[in-house]
């Protein structure tokens, strides 16, 4: 590219390379300050974890959500657009080349090619032979794609992959598409999360960063929850039966598992984790006269007003002393609550102030909760087109030439000659060994070496 | 003798070692003989690893498991060291520089005896976990180990250019015997160049699985943001050959820095870092 002296300093800062290179190291290292820290945990912990001046730099300098801060988001805004001025500043030299017609020169300059060969032949040229070099050339370097009479003879041009001139534009702008693909992810997207107990149903996902709830315009039912283990305990397979439910009609019935999720109206449905969640049946008989079955599950306060007693399953275990057994908190207002572990079956009566509290375990049992994610992005398809143009366009950078052949049958000084010569704007050796072939073929017809 | 693909895989180890050897010796003594031998004992090399691997999956479906063997760090240790004997077996092959081979095969050995050697490395047969099972598992880890097999042998020649240095003058017989720094800056900025296209496709997969295992392409986990970070350094790389005055030196250097990179993605992001990768700290 030529440097134009009077070109505004601004636009030759932002269209440089050198920035484009400050640019990409800046971005690696400062990427990597995000890789130490822990992103996107709770405050409170990064103060107990760091202490409160490094807390106070964390802050102000958003590192524990720093791929979305907005000095890091300025990095990237600077750089594309470097890249977008970059790409406008080159594109009237590119078009220049494109536009270029490689069939308008002087054939002299032909010589002047890195690649080339000349034959004299003393013995002239009649029109036969003259079609037969034209055709050997044609068939070996691919076809001829123009052809141009002067005065004193014919010119030939064989020219292939001119358009991989715009390779670099494909690959620069793949970024940019990128890019946008992920910001329409942003504004019109979203993501969140969904716990559903096994029967449980629900029309809404949870919005994971704001806790607010995101109607999903339909409804998802769960009718189980399954999980398989190898002999060796790792686990096998996590799979949700899921039915959709929309405006009262089951309209789609899937089991998923994890990296085989199911999409309905463009939002996506994907087996995240899941929970094992004990129900617990209990029978509460009181001294005032009380008796009821409760079934309930863990860490879950019950009021029982009645009998003026709250109480709640702290833990349980599905075996202990070959029973199961669960943690009962107990609170009726008088005196501290108490915890205090019932076995199945084996009744356990303890006193509280005035009253005493009879309790029976009569069941229970693990039952799964299935924790999903939930996400809607239309920006995805062009996130992948444009990591498709990036490749495609990065393999025609650097493998696909641009080549040019011509053929010159003239005269020179009232004998006959002919000319090849030839240019590839890369992959020289594959090219050198093109050219040779070509050089030996067209010597047999010329009938002369050189 | 029961042919297990442990005992192929460590035999590999021991060929590798015997190779890298051989092409050292056929740099600093220039036998010729010696440099032929090594080329076809790291072939022979190859060819046990390449049964070992094959034994190896077979093994995996025989534990009722059935997967290709990338599912552990062990596995991704000996892929990387075979995918980097292709990339240099190719380099050899198109460019007849054996010495090369004294700046590559070593990467190739120390993987593997790491691998078989290091009691950090469990290299029983596991069974995948629901989040690998799928196929872009071997999409993703082939085209990764491309890139960084081809990184790898950059780094090398990164090594070689800085050890011959500019000057001219240079009598060193052990210097001369390298290719000219034209020569090794041209494969090396061809090396990069390739392990950049799979490093690029690497990403791309990986985000895919990604994002149907779920439902985010990218999250900005540690081994992520390290991948990005790696590929901000080539791109630099390639770029830089576009900025006056960055020339050989700094592109050696950056192959170096890359490869540095590379490494710490691959195994310090696992031991250092926290994430979803956590292939190493099982
Ligand atoms: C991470 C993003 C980028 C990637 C992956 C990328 C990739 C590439 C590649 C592979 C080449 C070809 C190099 C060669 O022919 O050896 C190239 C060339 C180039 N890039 Fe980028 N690039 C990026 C960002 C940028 C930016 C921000 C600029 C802005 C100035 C830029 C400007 C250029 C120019 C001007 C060339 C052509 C050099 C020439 O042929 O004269 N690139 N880029």
């Amino acid at each position: 590219m030529k440097k134009s002296s009077n070109e505004n300093p601004l636009w030759r800062f932002i269209t440089s390379i050198k920035l484009a290179v400050f640019l990409l190291i800046t971005l690696a290292i400062t990427s990597i300050v995000g890789t130490l820290i822990p992103q996107g945990e709770s405050l409170q912990s990064y103060l107990e974890h760091y202490g409160p001046t490094l807390f106070k730099i964390i802050r102000a300098l958003h590192l524990n959500d720093m791929y979305h801060s907005w000095w890091y988001v300025s990095i990237l805004g600077f750089f594309t657009l470097n890249l977008i001025c970059c790409s406008i500043k080159r594109l009237p030299f590119t078009l220049a080349l494109y536009r270029k017609d490689n069939l308008n020169i002087d054939p002299d300059k032909l010589f002047r090619m890195p690649f080339k060969a000349r034959w004299e032949i003393s013995s002239g040229l009649d029109d036969a032979k003259k079609e037969a070099i034209v055709k050997a050339f044609s068939k070996n370097a691919g076809g001829i794609t123009g052809k141009r009479s002067l005065s004193d003879g014919t010119l030939y041009l064989s020219e292939k992959g001119k358009w991989s001139h715009w390779g670099l534009y494909g690959l620069h702008a793949s970024i940019i598409i990128i890019l946008i693909g992920a910001i329409i992810g942003i504004f019109y997207g979203f993501k969140g999360q969904v716990m559903l107990m096994e029967g449980g149903i629900t029309n809404q996902a949870i919005d994971p960063q704001t806790g607010k709830p995101i109607p999903l315009g339909f409804s998802l039912k769960c009718n189980s929850f399954n999980i398989s283990f190898y002999d060796n305990g790792a686990p096998k397979e996590y799979r949700s039966d899921l039915t959709v439910i929309d405006q009262g009609k089951e309209v789609l019935h899937k089991a998923i598992r994890v990296n085989s999720p199911m999409s309905y109206k463009g939002i996506t449905i994907y087996q995240a984790y899941y929970q094992a969640v004990p129900r617990v049946t209990l029978k509460i008989t009181t001294s005032n006269g009380h008796q009821k079955t409760f079934s309930l599950p863990t860490f879950k306060k019950i009021n029982w007003p009645e009998a003026a007693l709250s109480f709640g399953v702290l833990q349980y275990l599905p075996n202990v002393h070959g029973v199961p057994a669960a943690r009962v908190w107990i609170d009726n207002g008088a005196g501290p609550a108490q915890a205090i572990w019932i076995l199945k079956n084996r009744a356990r009566e303890i006193k509280m102030g005035p009253n005493f509290y009879k309790f029976l375990l009569i069941d229970a049992q693990e039952r799964y909760m299935t924790g999903l994610q939930i996400k809607k992005d239309p920006g995805v398809w062009v996130v992948w087109l444009g990591c498709t143009s990036l490749i495609i366009g990065f393999i025609i950078v650097f493998w696909v030439p641009h080549r040019k052949m011509w053929l010159w049958i003239g005269k020179n000084d009232g004998k006959d000659i002919v000319v090849v010569s030839g240019q590839s704007s890369k992959n020289r050796i594959q090219f050198e060994k093109d050219f040779r072939r070509i050089k030996q073929v067209l010597e047999q017809h010329v009938g002369e070496r050189l | 003798m029961i042919l297990s693909s442990s005992y192929l895989l460590s035999l590999t180890t021991f060929i590798y070692l015997g190779a890298a050897a051989l092409y050292l010796i056929h740099w600093i003594f220039r036998v010729k003989r010696v440099g032929a031998l090594a080329f076809f004992v790291t072939i022979v090399g190859f060819i046990v690893q390449t049964l070992g691997l094959a034994l190896r999956w077979r093994e995996s479906y025989q534990l009722g498991y059935g997967h290709a063997p990338l599912s552990n760090f062990y596995e991704s240790l000996v892929i990387f060291a075979w995918i980097t004997i292709l990339v240099y077996i190719y380099i050899e092959w198109k460019t007849k520089r054996r010495v090369i081979g004294a700046f590559a095969t070593p990467f190739a050995s120390l993987a593997m005896a790491y691998a078989s050697f290091s009691p950090n490395v469990e290299d029983t047969i596991q069974p995948l976990i629901p989040a690998l099972q799928s196929n872009w598992l071997l999409a993703h880890v082939v085209t990764c180990f491309l890139g960084y097999a081809s990184f790898a042998v950059a780094c090398g020649l990164g090594i070689m250019y800085l050890m011959r240095g500019t000057e001219k003058g240079s009598r060193n017989p052990l210097l001369m015997a390298l290719p000219e720094n034209k020569i090794i800056d041209d494969l090396m900025h061809q090396t990069m160049v390739f392990g950049f296209l799979w490093l690029s496709i690497g990403i791309i997969t990986g985000s895919i699985w990604a994002n149907s295992a779920w439902g985010t392409y990218w999250s900005w986990d540690p081994k992520e943001t390290w991948s990005l970070i790696t590929w901000f350094i080539y791109a630099t790389a390639l770029h830089a050959r576009f900025v006056r005055g960055w020339r050989g030196n700094r592109i050696a250097y950056l192959s170096i820095f890359g490869f540095a990179s590379v490494i710490f993605t691959y195994f310090g992001v696992n031991f250092l870092l926290s994430g979803l990768h956590s292939y190493g700290s099982q």
